[in-house]
């Protein structure tokens, strides 16, 4: 680690465009969403004060601003955006543009709920539903790692084997709006940790006689797709790479599953974004009272990280996982259908408990975890492999 | 601009590439529309009479794939490698110059 390590105060929302200052990208192009408006606000001081080179686009939309980010991306600057729910889902279409055209746009998500009922508050659904768009995906738990995602975003998008747009997500409110203590990095730091400028293949400028966005069909569409699986799962080992070098940056521990007291652990929480704050207190107090209990935290959502996710939980009995995210008639809570997948036909691995919570911007306190914790162990108990309830709400 | 692709597009399409082989993304390393030729599916081509072509530049300005030219006597001509067979200048022409025929393959 070199340079002083400097502590600041910093909602999440703050922590993620001063990170985005160190990073200076070449364009911003947004339109302001509660609770993401904070990142552009403090980002268009930035450029207003002539802190960064920027050119930043007011858009009149989402759909817009994913399409001037696309638009900028192919010419080959380093694009960044934000938006949160409603302005995702409008953003949704180009998304795939995106991924599709290898433009490894950076996108901070300020997991918002949808409407309706309209609702401004923390819930992750409207990330989690990108999840087959070609994006590579991480859940930040902190302002801290709001900061940390948002630079390191743009070296595993940017990574020649990777070349696929990447989003980060921090809730609404809950991490967006909070102020908290935020190590920040040099200058220095993230230049030597992100090129100067971004390695580009295929530049739209008019001296390259080059067709972007051709028309695609049968004999060819399914080749060009194929690419962006053999990308996603290259993403796995860049992802890995990159949090290792900015884990000796920085000096702090970052990794695509975060493993907290799960060694010994016969059950174990399994939770993402700041959910996972929670689940590591409940585990202290349950621990007080002598149960062996561990959390996990899912930090890398897209690719998924199956084999990680094997491993750490092979051995517990059973795992309570806790989804702040709705999904309608599906067999599982969003990420609890993903886990059951990659454990599927496996020896030794936990009885999967799925609880949807925390909608809306719904806290759900720490006895009430504990209270689903026993809920698991009961259903555990009886042999009930897999389960899903919608806690925390009157019935 | 070269009208001709360059040989990488000639392999590529000839050789039938797969994923690992085609550029990134789908983007063609080859020139712009004008080196397509995109006028190969066409159930119907514009063929004009010069003789009766009173050079009103109709045709030319209608046609939405640019497969008019004007020749050295601004008379109309139809670049077949793009005429699509759609007919707008054959309705527009005042001089009744230009006939939609049939293409028999
Ligand atoms: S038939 Fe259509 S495409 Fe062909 S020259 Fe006339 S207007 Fe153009
Ligand atoms: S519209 Fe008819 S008359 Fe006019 S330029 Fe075309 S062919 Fe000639």
């Amino acid at each position: 680690m070199s340079g002083v390590r400097q502590v600041v105060g910093m909602t999440g929302d703050e922590a993620v465009a001063h990170a985005v200052k160190l990073v200076n990208p070449d364009v911003v192009a947004a339109y302001p969403i509660t609770p993401q408006t904070i990142i552009v606000e403090r980002y268009s001081d930035f450029v207003n004060n002539g802190e960064v080179d920027t050119s930043f686009i007011s858009v009149e939309s989402e759909h817009s601003a994913m399409s001037a980010c696309v638009g900028a991306s192919l010419t080959g600057a380093r694009v960044f955006t934000a938006t949160a729910s409603a302005g995702l889902a409008l953003m949704y279409e180009i998304l795939y543009v995106a991924s599709g055209m290898r433009c490894p746009i950076v996108l901070a998500v300020a997991n918002r709920a949808f409407s309706a009922p309209i609702n401004i508050h923390g819930e992750c659904t409207d990330q989690l539903v990108c999840r087959d768009a070609s994006w590579v995906s991480l859940f930040g738990e902190s302002a801290q790692e709001a900061y940390d995602e948002t630079i390191l975003s743009f070296k595993i998008a940017e990574h020649p084997d990777v070349m696929l747009p990447a989003m980060f997500g921090i809730e609404g409110f809950i991490v967006t709006h909070a102020l908290e203590r935020v190590e920040t990095l040099s200058k220095q730091q993230v230049e030597d940790f992100i090129p100067a400028s971004r390695i580009v293949r295929d530049r739209f400028c008019p001296d390259e006689n080059k067709t972007f966005g051709s028309l695609v069909l049968q004999d060819y569409y399914m080749e060009i797709k194929r690419q962006q699986e053999e990308a996603m799962q290259n993403a796995f080992k860049v992802t890995k790479d990159a949090m290792q070098e900015f884990s000796e940056l920085s000096g702090r521990k970052m990794e695509i599953i975060e493993k907290y007291q799960l060694e010994d652990a016969d059950y174990a929480f399994v939770s993402y974004g700041a959910t996972a704050g929670n689940a590591k207190a409940v585990v202290n107090r349950l621990r007080a009272k002598g149960e062996k209990v561990g959390a996990l935290k899912i930090r890398l959502f897209r690719p998924f990280p199956s084999l990680d996710i094997f491993q750490a939980l092979s051995g517990i009995k059973a795992a309570t996982i806790l989804d702040r995210s709705a999904t309608f008639g599906s067999p599982g809570s969003i990420v609890q259908t993903d886990i059951a997948s990659a454990l599927y036909g496996k020896e030794d691995v936990p009885s999967l408990h799925g609880y949807i919570n925390g909608l809306g911007g719904r806290v759900l306190t720490l006895p009430e975890i504990e209270e689903v914790y026993e809920m698991s162990k009961e259903y555990n108990n009886i042999g009930m492999t897999s389960t899903t309830d919608w806690v925390g709400y009157r019935k | 601009m070269t009208k001709e692709a360059p040989d990488e597009f000639s392999r590529w399409t000839k050789e039938k590439w797969g994923s690992s082989q085609l550029p990134m993304g789908g983007t063609v390393p080859y020139h712009t529309a004008y080196a397509y030729k995109t006028g190969d599916w066409s159930a119907f081509k514009a063929i004009i009479d010069k003789e009766k072509c009173i050079s009103c530049m109709n045709c030319y300005y209608y046609c939405p794939d640019s497969a008019i030219i004007m020749d050295d006597n601004l008379k109309a001509e139809c670049d077949m490698a793009f005429c699509k067979g759609c007919g707008i200048c054959s309705k527009h022409c005042p001089a009744d110059a230009i006939e939609m025929r049939r293409v028999t393959r």
